[in-house]
């Protein structure tokens, strides 16, 4: 191991200590509070939606109220209260145990920084779908491009966005194509290739786009990043598990699927001596 | 249709597919091999005994140390004396990622402001589970070292000080691979003494030895191990699965985190500095 430290710089470190350089806003007492450059309490306090305010913190521009109210349909659309749904079902644990609401809902939000479903596959359905806009361009047909991204699952139809788990079909995507429409909304570039490649999902395999494929390729015409659309989105099952958790707080302790010993299968090593 | 395939009606035309479910078989009951819990008598849901691994758990408590408890939890059984010494070393050596760490900050900013104590862990461990310098980076690490385990690793570390040079950043911190590089511009001494204690034990293995020489063949370059990479060579020596590290990782940290913040916890909220409005700059650009 080496010990020689050959003055290593670090002025990096220095010049940020004891200092805050804020690009978002902040709060000078007896002035104001300040976020992107509005004043807060006279420019958008009762003068935007809160979804607006959300997406300034994010992604640094307020966007236009009607994307922010496709925003905030979407927030509804998933996130319901059923508590056998993964996130749910830890807010109900959290009620049936007593946690507080906020540690609960937050354990939930928690859990969808998943792999399989949740928010982190968005980025996921972004990407694709954005990539695929590209390759299109570059001269690929919709079916190479169907191909080729089946092939990187051993020829299955898993294409992010598409395909969704537990049933076919999702009632979410015709639920928020109305609300696009209501709002005036018209279909870009990504969704349009999107629903040629649920069309063509369709026709070989039965499996067609679920809402992360219309939520990406929606949000993809509106020149949206993957990673803008993970942190505007952070919180989107927070109302779901809120209420699975209200559901199991306001019940005796200990009753959401409460398990016999015997409920629980045990495979492992049978008894045996120290 | 364009000569993409496109079909311009396709919107209008398009049919939702019906919802119906895919009837997938789940389960009937949650299983393990980790617990057994045996029912008592009189009541279905008291158990009578608990067994880990087949170990009565009452005798568990009465022969066994906890960290020989922590291992048969983890790998199913008991640990042999030279790798209860290697874990508990690590253990101890990662007890406290110390007052400057972020995820301690957290925890000490949580109890200064009176957040209920039982959420001083979980926030703190939450932060913990960052990947720069956290347990997400652990996982990464006991693959990088896995992968590279039957190369030279004095030439794997010359290669890349050669071949990736151009993603050397222009300021900040650089870690060539995962759990390992320089630390506030230089080698982080610390991780370093921690795993030359740790590699001279019986039970360390190709991992640390190998992380040992990767190590020292970047410190000229004012690099070396970082505190994640030492677990991780620990972790995978131990035998490990590298998806297990990062929740090791935050359990071993957990302690120090905690104490940090309970030790806040009764101090008024001016016990820690708040950046004065002076020092506090909002900068659009």
């Amino acid at each position: 191991m080496s010990s020689i430290m050959n003055n290593p710089d670090t002025s990096l470190w220095d010049k940020q200590r004891n200092k805050i350089i804020s690009k978002k806003g902040g709060w000078f007492v007896g002035d104001g509070v300040y976020c992107h450059g509005y004043d807060m309490m006279n420019e958008l306090v009762g003068k935007v939606s809160y979804m607006q305010v959300v997406m300034l913190n994010v992604t640094g521009q307020l966007p236009e109220r009607r994307v922010a109210d496709w925003f905030e349909a979407v927030h509804i659309c998933l996130s319901w209260p059923d508590s056998r749904i993964w996130c749910n079902h830890i807010g109900a644990l959290g009620g049936t145990m007593r946690a507080s609401v906020v540690a609960s809902t937050v354990a939930g939000v928690l859990a969808t920084d998943s792999r399989s479903y949740g928010i982190k596959p968005l980025k996921e359905g972004v990407a694709f779908i954005q990539a695929a806009v590209i390759a299109l361009k570059d001269g690929l047909s919709v079916e190479e491009i169907v191909v080729n991204e089946c092939e990187k699952h051993g020829g299955k139809p898993y294409i992010m966005g598409y395909a969704r788990p537990i049933a076919k079909g999702d009632e979410r995507v015709p639920a928020m194509e109305l609300v696009a429409k209501n709002l005036g909304f018209s279909v870009g570039e990504h969704l349009k290739l999107a629903y040629e490649i649920d069309r063509t999902l369709l026709a070989q395999f039965n499996e067609g786009m679920n809402i992360n494929g219309y939520m990406s390729a929606f949000l993809s015409d509106l020149n949206f990043t993957s990673e803008e659309v993970y942190r505007i989105c952070a919180t989107l099952v927070a109302s779901g598990v809120s209420a699975c958790y209200v559901d199991m707080r306001d019940r005796l302790a200990e009753t959401f699927l409460p398990l016999k010993c015997d409920d629980i299968d045990f495979q492992g090593k049978p008894h045996r001596k120290l | 249709m364009t000569d993409k395939g496109i079909n311009e009606d396709a919107v209008e035309v398009r049919k939702h597919q019906k919802v119906t479910s895919r009837n997938d078989v789940f389960a009937d009951k949650i299983t393990t091999r980790i617990w057994e819990e045996v029912p008592s008598q009189s009541n279905p849901y008291i158990a009578s005994d608990n067994r880990c691994h087949g170990y009565d758990l009452i005798e568990l408590m009465q022969q066994k140390t906890y960290v020989d408890m922590f291992y048969l939890l983890f790998r199913g059984n008991l640990p042999s004396l030279d790798e209860r010494e290697l874990l508990e070393q690590l253990m101890i050596g990662l007890i406290n990622p110390g007052p400057r760490h972020p995820a301690t900050r957290a925890a000490m900013n949580a109890g200064v402001g009176k957040s209920d104590p039982q959420n001083i862990l979980p926030i703190s461990l939450t932060i913990m589970g960052g990947e720069y310098l956290g347990a997400g980076a652990v996982e990464g690490a006991m693959r990088f070292m896995r992968k590279h385990r039957k190369e030279n690793p004095v030439k794997t570390a010359d290669v890349m000080l050669t071949e990736l040079v151009e993603q050397r950043p222009k300021e900040g911190d650089w870690h060539i691979a995962p759990g390992f590089g320089s630390h506030f511009g230089g080698v982080d001494l610390m991780p370093s003494k921690l795993a030359a204690v740790l590699a001279k034990l019986p039970a360390s293995g190709l991992m640390l030895d190998w992380g040992m020489a990767f190590s020292s063949a970047l410190n000229k370059e004012e690099m070396g191990w970082l505190t994640v990479g030492v677990a991780a060579a620990v972790f995978a020596d131990l035998g490990f699965h590298p998806r297990y590290g990062a929740g090791l990782f935050q359990l071993l940290c957990a302690p120090g985190l905690l104490a940090h913040g309970m030790e806040q916890a009764n101090k008024p909220i001016t016990a820690m500095p708040f950046v004065s409005d002076k020092s506090y700059v909002i900068d659009y650009e």
